[in-house]
């Protein structure tokens, strides 16, 4: 399975602000499970990164604070025309990846 | 016999040089890998120091950073750091000061990228939320107090 991913992109005189929406737990494995004692498993996002045609623009690192199912804006050098595309993966090894071209 | 140890020798510190090398490398390769070191970093000078191999960065004006001012919800605080003022920023981190492990995020720039980060953090009570910017080789923050009326921690 993998990780779900909505993103928007606009372009505008150059830049573009890019917009996504990732369904993720975002587990950061300090939560105690009340029931039985023992904290949920670690499961959150720990690598993003962000192409614009096939060009790494931004390379992210995140930890289990971001929150659940997060939320994330940059923004990057590009024109209508563009390919933007969003990698991502947890630190179970799931991955994600979402494009989008620009109008 | 002399000639015969003396090549040995050299040989022998010839691979401890190669050894050398393969383990000098061996970091930046790791880099690209998840930052372990900075993100279990317990303190906030630990984890900057983990990250950027510094903890002494400079106040800055220059960094917006928008943050609530009261956090009914803890666990999804809208956090935004622009530092599109600023020219050649490579970098951007965003800690919260009193988390367990203060390092939320870390974003990197290439040449095709602004520096501006929008994202929603967990807090799990009222603390300092900081943005540190690496801009030219030099470290800049700005922080800003976000007091929470329900942890954040729980999810």
């Amino acid at each position: 399975m993998s990780i779900n991913i909505r993103m928007r992109g606009k372009s505008k005189g150059g830049v573009a602000e890019v917009k996504a929406l990732i369904k993720h737990p975002m587990e950061s494995g300090a939560r105690m499970n009340k029931k039985t004692g023992k904290p949920y498993p670690a499961k959150f996002i720990d690598m993003v990164e962000i192409m614009v045609n096939d060009t790494k623009a931004v390379d992210a690192q995140w930890s289990g604070a971001v929150s659940a199912n997060p939320y994330m804006a940059v923004q990057v050098k590009a024109n209508a025309g563009d390919k933007i595309t969003i990698n991502l993966t947890d630190n179970t090894g799931e991955k994600g990846s979402e494009s989008l071209t620009l109008k | 016999m002399k000639r015969r140890s003396f090549l040995k020798s050299t040989l022998a510190t010839g691979a401890a040089v190669a050894a050398a090398n393969a383990g000098l490398l061996t970091p930046s390769t790791v880099l690209a890998d998840w930052n372990k070191k900075a993100f279990s970093a317990k303190s906030l000078d630990d984890a900057l120091n983990g990250a950027y191999g510094s903890a002494a960065a400079t106040a800055s004006g220059d960094i917006k950073l928008k943050a609530p001012a009261i956090a009914e919800n803890g666990a999804v605080t809208p956090i935004t750091v622009d530092a599109t003022g600023i020219s050649g920023v490579e970098s951007i981190a965003i800690l919260a000061s009193k988390n367990p492990m203060p390092l939320v995020c870390e974003y990197a720039f290439g040449a095709g990228a602004l520096g501006y980060v929008s994202t929603r953090i967990k807090m799990g009570q009222t603390m300092d939320v900081i943005a540190v910017v690496k801009a030219g080789g030099k470290l800049l923050k700005a922080q800003q107090e976000v007091k929470v009326t329900i942890g954040g921690c729980g999810g």
